[in-house]
């Protein structure tokens, strides 16, 4: 970990071998320069990927209140979103708020249906995404 | 008055990578990326895990390396930067 | 989606639904000869859509619809279908891809070594690409090529090469068989025609390759050649990648790996026969 170049020479003395030299004056305005990530990747990724409910495969069946896709016009159970939700409102309803235009049951059982997505289903890239800790 | 302590990064959070004149440092617990120049990882290897003031700590690199340019305003200015960034903290 | 067309390009594989019939005939087309999702799921989804339920037929116009979108986008018409296809694949790509690290680099291999190209778009890295693959390099990809942290290999993400403006013309004249698609004039990116990667490409999408060079191409000047140390080349390349900050750690540890044991060139070049020229000879000399 430690800098391949750096002495760990014992205090000079006579017979010890002279010390690297060091400026403490950076060359240039600042020793450090942080990585930004390049525009494409910003936070504003999160915001801009879509879930839509449910998937597009399935457009038209309904949501049951335990998040399963069931078919249109079961009883008891919720039609689609009429638009998909924005991955800042999904990150929001995950950590405990209501997704746009939802009754409280509505908002419960779309909940359940993203957090059950799978791979392959659209949206599960975004659903993902809101998963990590960064972008 | 108290002077202020510096300590930097523990060990664990650091991946450090000398490449050139550059050191490239990853910090775990921010997951940036930094690039550093001399000074930056000879003062985070000074500091090693301890705690002590600008004033100890340009003693200790006066005594590994051969200052060019020994000041304090120096020193600080570089310990700010790597304070500003999370490498460094001061106590 | 009325219209559904899936497809695996490298480790990828897409579902891309439509509102028309056209775009996915166009892509069926030239997709010809791609393997089908693994498992028949798709790792991301692209839809175009009728934004208004009169888009669809009253100058039918294109907006993009995915797991992650541009909302400030604007719609393309249906005669670019293809395009607008491709611009979402990027995209879902770009935003979404997690498990290689992603680079904008062109990508062609030579006994198992890649050469990758990256830059600014008219870099040239889409054309060299091209005309590298006429020249017998398997191509790899034109626009992404994928680091698996793990290995250090890079794999292959064939799409359609996207030829804009002149260099059209310059690999249609380099490759008289090549198999393209509709010329799309007056894009927003200017005139495009797509190149379907040959067919043993094609059949060796799946085949990683170890890098062997790492190159930063410059267009419309004289020939010039400077290598470039490691630090520079870290931070090219992590402005040139989409995920490298998403990554963390695995992203760091791909990145300084690919520094470390990768020779890198910064190379200037006046005109197509010159790059190539250049690049074979930088090959050479590895």
């Amino acid at each position: 970990m430690i800098d391949e170049t750096s002495d760990r020479s014992p205090e000079p003395g006579p017979g010890t071998t002279r010390r690297r030299a060091l400026m403490l004056g950076a060359v240039g305005a600042s020793a450090v320069v942080s990585i930004r990530p390049a525009l494409a990747q910003t936070q504003a990724s999160v915001i801009n990927c879509e879930i839509p409910v449910p998937d597009a495969g399935r457009a038209g069946s309904y949501i049951a209140a335990d998040g399963s896709v069931v078919p249109a016009g079961t009883s008891g159970a919720f039609p689609p979103a009429s638009l998909a939700f924005k991955g800042d409102d999904v990150k929001k309803a995950l950590a405990g708020g209501q997704l746009p235009g939802t009754t409280y049951e509505q908002n419960q059982a779309y909940v359940k249906y993203i957090r059950r997505l799978q791979q392959g289903t659209s949206g599960f890239t975004c659903f993902a995404s809101l998963q990590m800790p960064r972008g | 008055m108290a002077e202020r302590l510096y300590r930097a990064a523990s060990a664990e959070t650091l991946l450090i990578e000398p490449l050139d004149e550059f050191t490239l440092i990853f910090h775990r617990a921010s997951g940036l990326t930094h690039l550093v120049a001399a000074p930056a990882p000879e003062i985070i290897a000074a500091l090693d895990r301890d705690q002590i003031s600008a004033a100890t700590l340009l003693e200790r690199l006066g005594t590994r390396y051969e200052l060019g340019d020994a000041s304090d305003e120096l020193l600080q200015a570089r310990l700010d930067e790597l304070v500003a960034i999370g490498l460094v903290a001061a106590l | 989606m009325k219209h559904v067309f899936t497809v695996r390009i490298g480790p990828a594989g897409f579902r891309v639904g439509s509102d028309w019939r056209a775009p996915i005939r166009a892509l069926e087309r030239l997709y010809a000869g791609y393997p089908a999702p693994e498992d028949n799921i798709p790792d991301f989804t692209v839809r175009l859509f009728a934004a208004r339920p009169w888009r669809h037929w009253l100058r039918p116009s294109i907006t993009l619809g995915g797991d992650f979108v541009l909302p400030e986008a604007a719609p393309l018409p249906l005669s670019q279908g293809v395009l607008a296809a491709e611009m979402a694949m990027n995209l879902q790509m770009a935003m979404g891809q997690r498990r290689y690290l992603l680079l904008h680099a062109s990508a062609v291999e030579r006994e198992g070594r890649a050469v990758l190209m990256t830059g600014l778009s008219g870099a040239g890295k889409s054309t060299l690409a091209a005309l590298l693959a006429a020249r017998g390099w398997r191509l790899m990809g034109d626009e992404f090529a994928l680091i698996d942290p793990a290995s250090g290999l890079v794999h292959a993400f064939p799409r359609l090469v996207s030829l804009k403006n002149r260099a059209i013309e310059v690999v249609r004249k380099a490759l008289p068989e090549g198999r393209f698609g509709p010329l799309l004039a007056g894009t927003p990116k200017g005139d495009i025609q797509h190149l379907v990667p040959d067919s043993r490409s094609i059949a060796r999408m799946g085949d990683p390759a170890r890098p062997a060079l790492l190159l930063f191409p410059r267009f419309g000047f004289d020939n010039a050649e400077r290598g470039l140390g490691p630090s520079e080349v870290f931070v090219r390349l992590t402005q040139a990648s989409t995920n490298y900050v998403a990554l963390g750690e695995r992203g760091f540890a791909a990145m300084t790996r690919l520094v470390r044991e990768v020779a890198a060139c910064a190379i200037d070049y006046p005109d197509a026969d010159a790059a190539i020229t250049h690049v074979e000879r930088l090959w050479a000399t590895l």
